[in-house]
């Protein structure tokens, strides 16, 4: 951990930890430590954090500076002001490299200790996030190379006016470049874990209110009232109007409000309608006229007809007597 | 069917009335005459079906005639404004009986007053 902080500290802090020669053997301890460190890439930090921090453990067991008793209800005051606590152990740690140093002793200990709490977060939002193996997105990237004449086309699209020739051209070159970047497929290769799935989050139950209540419908009203500007011109008042119901439509839609589903088939052969009725005789005959009749009829729906056909049915059938005697 | 429109079309506009935009509603009948129109109107929607098939079997060539004659009565017993005859196209804004112009659903008089300010669309003065 002391390494990872004074890692972050900027160089001309690191020469003077190297030049100082503190007092007491576990500053010395730290000093050699601090002494022995490089600056390294930022990456490579993490992974010494998780070794360091054993060191660390070691170490701080044996720091006992007076010096960290003195400064350390200050730096827990700090902390605990910035929110997330931070270990007491690295607070003294911080301290006394703070001490070692030359500088001003509190601003130092001030930035090493929100270097600290940086680092807190971002190991947390690791933790969080998956260990991110830097290997796997490397391996997928491919070096961009811009050929001259790719160069020349983005400068001169940025500096002039394009006509459409020009920029069809352009367009064109600009995805093939795209397409050529993007060789590979976006779909192919391992997943990276960078980036979290958006949770779907549960559709919220709707309201369980059964009817919207006479006060909201109330409310409603007053709020289309309210909302509903006057027609500013012709066209406003057509939309309006067509809302209405005034006005229909265009372009005007023969079979607007019909909605036959029906098959032809349906609309053409409906003797079986006619089961109810005698086989023979003229109640047959009319019925099947009907039915001749009702079959080119294209003004009516199959639920008309059928309909037409059962009331027929009801009304031969209170006959039925009338009809025997005859 | 042009009062039966005119009812409808003043339902429709009752129904708009909360928006704050104003237009004239018409919430009257020109005359009671036309009142009644409408009445026969309706009742002769409603009674349509039936009439067409009681006649259906009236009209009929192979049916035998006894069956006829109770349709006739049957028929004879709906109510009276229920039969499409009595309705009359009478002009849409005065209730006028006598010279009512189909297409306009407008008597000639009111015809003329809105052709002559340039209210007709595709009116024009002959002259030939």
């Amino acid at each position: 951990k002391n390494k990872s902080a004074a890692s972050k500290d900027s160089s001309p802090e690191g020469a003077a930890k190297k030049q100082e020669d503190g007092a007491g053997t576990p500053k010395q301890q730290l000093l050699d430590i601090i002494g022995d460190m490089k600056v390294e890439v930022s990456y490579r930090k993490k992974l010494q954090q998780l070794k360091a921090s054993e060191n660390k453990k070691q170490a701080m067991n044996k720091l006992e500076g007076p010096d960290s008793e003195g400064s350390v209800p200050q730096g827990i005051t700090e902390d605990t002001q910035r929110g997330k606590p931070l270990n007491p152990e690295l607070v003294k740690a911080a301290s006394a490299v703070a001490s070692s140093l030359p500088r001003n002793k509190k601003k130092t200990e001030s930035e090493l200790l929100a270097q600290l709490r940086r680092h807190e977060e971002t190991t947390d939002k690791q933790k969080k996030g998956g260990i991110i193996n830097i290997r796997n997105v490397i391996s997928e990237m491919t070096i961009k190379r811009q050929s001259p004449a790719h160069r020349g086309a983005r400068m001169s699209g940025r500096i002039s006016l394009q006509l459409d020739e020009d920029g069809q051209r352009l367009r064109r070159e600009r995805s093939s470049a795209l397409s050529m970047d993007s060789g590979r497929s976006l779909k192919v290769g391992k997943r990276l874990n960078i980036f979290t799935k958006a949770s779907t989050e549960p559709e919220q139950a709707l309201k369980t209110v059964s009817s919207p209540t006479i006060w909201d419908l109330e409310f409603a009203k007053e709020v289309a009232a309210v909302t509903a500007q006057p027609p500013r011109n012709g066209f406003e008042e057509m939309i309006q109007w067509t809302k209405e119901g005034i006005l229909w439509e265009f372009p005007i839609d023969n079979e607007v409000g019909m909605e036959d589903d029906a098959e032809f088939h349906e609309h053409i052969f409906l003797e079986k309608h006619l089961k109810g009725f005698p086989k023979e005789g003229p109640v047959r005959h009319f019925m099947e006229l009907v039915i001749c009749g009702l079959s080119k009829n294209p003004y009516l729906s199959v639920k008309q007809k059928v309909e037409h056909i059962e009331w027929f049915q009801n009304y031969f059938e209170e006959k039925k007597e009338l009809l025997q005697e005859i | 069917m042009a009062a039966a429109a005119l009812c409808w079309a003043l339902r429709a506009a009752r129904q708009v009335l909360p928006s704050p935009c104003p237009r004239q509603v018409r919430s009257y009948y020109v005359d009671w005459r036309m009142l009644r129109d409408v009445k026969r109107r309706k009742m002769a929607y409603e009674h349509a079906d039936e009439r067409l098939r009681i006649n259906a079997i009236r009209k009929n060539s192979i049916l035998p005639k006894e069956l006829q004659e109770v349709a006739d009565k049957e028929i004879a017993a709906l109510p009276r404004d229920s039969c499409p005859v009595r309705i009359r196209n009478r002009c849409v804004l005065t209730s006028r009986s006598r010279g009512v112009k189909r297409r306009w659903r407008l008597s000639r008089i009111v015809f003329r007053h809105f052709a002559d300010h340039a209210q007709m669309s595709g009116v024009q003065r002959a002259m030939w």
